[in-house]
């Protein structure tokens, strides 16, 4: 079974990302924020096949977060997830080294086509 | 100011003056008149002395009493015309001549002659002859002195004639140069303030025009200061309330977001998992997965909308092949032309350019215009999506053969929250929003779109997007490695 980290600062979102992704398949862990993701991560006990991030986060961003785990030599597939989706943003992400965008709201099949193509 | 004064005053006692000269010419004139009057007295007066000392009929005796009468109206003429004369020494030197002449004859001749011992002829006539000679002698002077005085009047009038007009014409002259200057100092604030005028006009709120120029000119300045103040600051307020709505329906739309897709996700999560639901359950999970979807696409509309006035809506436009445009959108839409039982047709120009285009959005404006086709036909229509070559444009077109709009339902079409009034079919949903959205997204394309429609026979709706040009982007390619070095 495919292992997912999901960082959204909203509870309801996060729950639902889990309840649904959980039902496509995959095991997911779920945190709040950028710092939790990296705390996850440095630990070496979570070694995530996919990291979906929500751009925007209070405390640490998931930009940042991304920015900070690709510095640190992780290449894990990174999707980020962003609710300000103008034509340039896939790119812009890509160039901070993600490896996709997908839109919040989401397009579920987009999601989960997005998750697989990555994996 | 002080010139044209003086100059009027000048022609003014000018004038005053004419009418002295007149006066005074009228007072001489008469007084001349009156000395020769008193001069032709004296001469009768004379004659009738002579009368009266030669009697007409040698019978007759000399007259004395008539002599003294006669002399008398000669020596009241004499008086009066003494003082006629006044101060003309030479004409008082000649009456007084006459006097002494007729003096002289009276007692050589008049006397003598009553007294029976007339002087001889010769002495007679010498001494009458002189007093004629001098009566004539006055008559002559004073005419003499009268043409003098006409003269002199006619002189001075000439000359107090050209001071006056001299006058009037120095001080029209003063008037029009102080009018011209008046004009000339109130060009300068005058022009200030029409170009102030029209750059307040052409939106520059902050123009102002610098006070100055006469008084009420001046006044008018402060005044279009006033004004121009007033309608900045009123400006000011609605760009500010303006920006605060924008903020506010970004705000709104973006916090609504997130309860949605929560919404959203777990109901489709429900309408996933059939199995574990009864009929009534599973009907309402669809119900909710309906509704937050739609919902979620007003939001999103919204959201372009709020962008798109704030200036925030942001379009990424590549050179994209107008068929797969078409194509997709065709190819997205259909499930809903065939739930209708309606026909689309796709039909694209061979070999047209390329256009720049984002394609997601104009994705959108051809979902946003199928859609409506879809919603306003009546099932079994034919809606009819193509795309031509116009001039160095691409043209859109997705026409439908529904009831179509009057003239004055295709003014508001594009307005937002604007819905057409399909009186017989059931009501459409929708936001109202799409076709306020597909303007924004084409204008923000350099397109133009438009709508027509003929009522009963159905609408069409055309939009341009300009055709890609392949010579300028060669170009900046070809310029970039050049920069690099």
């Amino acid at each position: 079974m495919k292992r997912l980290l999901v960082a959204d600062d909203s509870e309801t979102v996060l729950l639902m990302l889990q309840r649904r992704l959980e039902m496509a398949g995959y095991d997911v862990t779920t945190a709040t924020d950028g710092q939790e993701v990296l705390e996850m991560l440095a630990h070496g006990d979570l070694q995530p096949d996919l990291i979906l991030l929500d751009a925007m986060m209070p405390r640490k961003s998931g930009v940042d977060a991304l920015q900070e785990l690709r510095a640190a030599g992780l290449g894990v597939p990174v999707l980020m997830i962003s609710a300000h989706l103008d034509a340039q943003e896939p790119e812009r992400m890509i160039a901070l080294g993600a490896d996709g965008c997908v839109p919040k709201p989401f397009d579920w099949d987009e999601l989960i086509a997005q998750i697989e193509r990555h994996i | 100011m002080i010139l044209f004064a003086l100059l009027l005053a000048v022609s003014l006692l000018g004038v005053g003056r004419l009418f002295q000269i007149r006066v005074d010419f009228e007072d001489e004139t008469t007084r001349y008149f009156q000395l020769e009057l008193e001069g032709e007295r004296m001469r009768s007066g004379f004659v009738l002395e002579q009368a009266a000392v030669r009697s007409p009929a040698p019978s007759a005796q000399p007259n004395p009493a008539e002599l003294r009468r006669a002399a008398a109206s000669f020596a009241t003429a004499a008086d009066r015309a003494s003082e006629l004369t006044g101060g003309d020494t030479e004409l008082r030197a000649t009456l007084e001549r006459l006097v002494a002449s007729e003096t002289a004859w009276r007692e050589a001749v008049a006397g003598p002659t009553l007294r029976g011992r007339s002087p001889s002829l010769r002495v007679r006539t010498r001494l009458s002859n002189r007093v004629t000679r001098s009566n004539e002698a006055l008559g002559a002077d004073t005419a003499a002195a009268r043409d003098a005085v006409r003269q002199a009047a006619r002189d001075d009038t000439r000359e107090t004639t050209i001071l006056v007009v001299a006058g009037l014409a120095g001080a029209l002259i003063a008037a029009l140069v102080l009018f011209s200057g008046l004009i000339n100092s109130m060009r300068a604030p005058l022009a200030r303030l029409v170009d102030a005028a029209r750059r307040l006009a052409g939106g520059e709120l902050e123009s102002r025009v610098e006070v100055g120029g006469p008084v009420e000119i001046a006044e008018l300045g402060r005044a279009f200061n006033e004004m121009a103040t007033a309608l900045e600051r009123d400006a000011r307020e609605r760009d500010r309330i303006e920006r605060m709505k924008d903020d506010f329906v970004l705000t709104v739309s973006h916090e609504l977001r997130t309860p949605v897709t929560v919404v959203k996700g777990f109901a489709e999560m429900l309408t996933a998992q059939k199995r574990g639901l009864n009929s009534r359950q599973y009907e309402a999970a669809e119900v909710i997965a309906d509704s937050a979807e739609q919902l979620q696409k007003m939001i999103n509309d919204l959201l372009d909308l709020a962008r798109s006035d704030a200036g925030k809506l942001r379009i990424d436009p590549k050179p994209t092949a107008v068929r797969g445009l078409a194509q997709k959108a065709g190819r997205h839409m259909r499930p809903h032309f065939e739930e209708r039982d309606q026909r689309l047709t796709v039909s694209v120009e061979k070999e047209l350019p390329e256009v720049r285009a984002d394609a997601d959005r104009v994705g959108q404006v051809l979902a946003n215009l199928l859609t409506n086709a879809n919603k306003y036909s009546p099932e079994g229509a034919k809606v009819r999506l193509t795309a031509q070559r116009n001039g160095s444009q691409v043209e859109f077109a997705v026409s439908d053969d529904g009831p179509g709009l009057g003239e004055e339902e295709l003014d508001h079409v594009f307005e937002r929250f604007w819905r057409a009034q399909s009186g017989e079919t059931q009501e459409v949903g929708g936001t109202g929003l799409g076709l306020a959205i597909a303007k924004s997204l084409v204008e923000l394309h350099q397109g133009e779109i438009t709508a027509d429609s003929v009522p009963g026979k159905g609408t069409t709706f055309r939009f341009t997007l300009p055709v890609a040009d392949g010579r300028r982007r060669r170009r900046t390619r070809a310029r970039k490695p050049a920069k690099a070095t």
